[in-house]
């Protein structure tokens, strides 16, 4: 096989340069869109229960608000009934006091807070307040049963990302966590088709080396997955890990995968280790697909999307996220098989070399999943100014994860490249 | 289909002359049960029976399975692959790792509840305990087959078996993990009904895909 059957083509080029294009945007959008205001947290600071009912006094801590100039009203809403508050004091532009009294009997515990205000528009808060010591009778009204939403003040904000409790800032990882399992999907069914024609046709060598090719950078990229998810989860779940079917789906799949390069350095035989292979990577896709998109939506989940918490579905992926999520899954797929094209380059390589030689060469193992450990005061540094921190850890790991496997890769097909040359002219 | 049934009768027919197969693996079933008796000292937790339980069950079918396949000497192999059809000896391999690990199942339930008590396991859910533990064995059965074939050709042993298979019986061990949980908790059998279809799902999907891609295994070279 020579070289000029493999050598890169205009299209191809135009195609990597549109990648890159994409990667810069991806990047420009992720970390310059401003993420709209919204309520961080309610706090109770006091409460008196008597007999005639309760006053509670509340903190509501804002982000990205402009509290002391937008003049907001502050009222609690359960279905049909509201409840304004009083006292309204702002501490700055993301604190605000206010107090609420409720009658004795009420109809429902919980409500929403909701702030509405001249240049933040309506905020909501579900479930952000707790009546303590009050009865529920389904019969009770509250005073302000009646309030009339249309005098509500409404604003436009411009082009910004939507603020989701919790999640805060780092919904951004949207555009960097999400993409890197879309491609390892579509590297993974590369490698599922090569290993198909492989069992279907047999006999050329190449198609194994497409496989095994895609599986690693597939591997490289699940990898990367788990430690950005592992991240962003410890600061939205708390825990670095937690028992979830899709993370653990995600785990398992990775694991398939290493295995399939484990089988691949056991075997000597080439034709024998790309049959075996193929038959092991037929079966790991066909898991992949159960584990990651069939059993996670049977089941309870934390992640989103699926069963229990629908946090990224259809209705709150807004036009601002589209805009930038779209474009950020063609430029990380566009990058993943530039890679997987370099990875191809280097298994010929090292097969050609392999060849010359009547030798095997090593199969490097994959990147095991580590977790640090953690500290309180990384921890603050972590949660402090809306979780932004978390999406520039996820960036770091990303880019720091990729640009390793390209100084590797770029590197070993400077020597193989070096030792095939030496090879065929001694 | 008679060539399944004659090596399907042929296997059964080499475990019971050769009894060290078998009764090692019952051996096996027995120690584990009793060294967990020993380290439990009584009756433990529902939780902790459902555990233990299952994992002996998942070591067992990957002794087993791996067992089966050391007896096929390179020499019948040989002969094997010129008179019989690969989808035959398949079927035949299966049915025989899936009768023995659904008889030592049965084995390990059993035995758990002479040292280990029931656990609150009675009537109904007690039958539905069994009836999971034979269909997880006979879901194991199936992937785990085409898994140790495949470690065989790469001519390494259980290792390989545990390293490849592991990972691929995972969603099977976690339904029936599930399954045996929500049983000892008191639900009713037909109230999980659904994992019950989900491990015969499993199973289907695995004896499809091993019908599938044995006969690219079975080629010589």
């Amino acid at each position: 096989m020579t070289a000029s059957q493999h050598s890169t083509s205009r299209g191809v080029w135009a195609v990597r340069i549109l990648g890159l294009l994409l990667l810069s945007y991806t990047f420009i959008m992720t970390f310059t869109v401003p993420l709209g205001p919204g309520i961080a947290d309610v706090r109770v600071t006091t409460q008196t229960v008597t007999e005639e009912g309760g006053v509670y006094e509340l903190e509501i801590v804002g982000h990205s608000t402009h509290f002391s100039t937008s003049a907001p009203i502050v009222f609690l809403r359960r279905g049909e009934h509201t409840l304004n508050a009083s006292a309204i004091k702002a501490l700055d532009d993301t604190h605000l006091k206010c107090r609420v009294r409720l009658p004795k009997y009420i109809p429902s515990r919980s409500y929403d807070v909701i702030v509405n205000g001249k240049s933040d528009g309506t905020l909501s808060y579900a479930n952000g307040f707790f009546a303590e010591g009050l009865d529920v009778k389904s019969k009770a009204r509250l005073a302000n049963d009646a309030m009339a939403f249309d005098q509500l003040e409404e604003k436009d904000l411009g082009f910004h990302f939507p603020f989701q409790p919790n999640i805060m800032e780092s919904i951004r990882n949207l555009m960097l966590h999400v993409p890197m399992w879309f491609t390892m999907f579509l590297l993974m069914g590369i490698s599922f088709a090569q290993s198909i024609r492989t069992l279907r046709l047999g006999g050329d060598d190449d198609r194994d080396l497409r496989a095994v090719a895609a599986v690693k950078v597939g591997l490289w990229f699940g990898v990367l997955g788990l430690l950005t998810g592992s991240l962003w989860a410890r600061f939205t779940w708390g825990a670095w890990w937690v028992d979830d079917p899709q993370l653990n789906g995600a785990f398992v799949t990775v694991m398939v995968y290493a295995g399939y390069l484990v089988l691949r350095g056991s075997v000597q035989d080439a034709k024998l280790r790309s049959r075996l292979s193929a038959v092991y990577n037929l079966f790991g896709f066909c898991l992949l697909v159960v584990l990651l998109m069939v059993l996670p939506r049977f089941t309870e989940s934390l992640h989103p999307g699926k069963g229990g918490n629908p946090a990224f579905s259809s209705y709150d992926l807004d036009s601002a996220l589209r805009a930038a999520f779209y474009p950020a899954v063609l430029a990380w797929m566009i990058l993943g098989t530039w890679m997987y094209s370099l990875a191809l380059k280097t298994e010929r390589l090292r097969a050609q070399i392999a060849d010359a030689r009547l030798t095997r060469s090593s199969m490097p193992l994959p990147l095991l999943l580590v977790t640090p450990a953690s500290t309180s005061s990384l921890e603050a540094v972590f949660t402090a100014s809306g979780k932004m921190p978390v999406v520039v850890g996820v960036a770091v790991i990303i880019v720091m994860g990729l640009g390793l496997w390209w100084v590797r890769a770029v590197r070993e097909l400077r020597r193989l490249g070096r030792e095939e040359s030496e090879l065929l002219n001694p | 289909m008679r060539e399944t049934w004659f090596l399907f009768r042929h296997f059964w027919k080499a475990d019971v002359r050769a009894q060290h197969g078998v009764a090692g693996l019952v051996l096996f079933v027995v120690a584990t049960v009793y060294a967990v008796y020993q380290v439990v000292r009584g009756r433990p937790e529902p939780e902790t029976w459902n555990a233990m339980a299952w994992v002996i069950l998942l070591f067992t079918a990957f002794n087993g399975v791996s067992r089966s396949l050391e007896e096929d000497r390179p020499e019948v192999l040989a002969y094997l692959r010129t008179t019989v059809q690969p989808l035959h000896y398949m079927l035949a391999r299966t049915l025989h790792n899936v009768v023995v690990l659904s008889g030592l199942a049965c084995l390990v339930v059993a035995f758990m509840g002479l040292l280990l008590g029931w656990a609150d396991l009675d009537g109904a859910r007690l039958w539905g305990f069994v009836s999971g533990m034979v269909l997880t064995a006979v879901a194991l059965g199936t992937t785990l087959t085409l898994l140790a074939l495949i470690a065989a050709r790469a001519g390494a042993g259980f290792g390989m078996t545990a390293v490849l298979g592991l990972p691929l019986v995972l969603p099977t061990v976690l339904v029936s993990t599930t399954l045996g949980g929500e049983l000892l908790r008191g639900v009713l059998v037909s109230d999980t009904w659904h994992n019950f279809a989900f491990l015969g799902a499993l199973t289907l999907g695995s004896g499809v895909l091993g019908a599938v891609l044995f006969p690219y295994l079975w080629r010589a070279s």
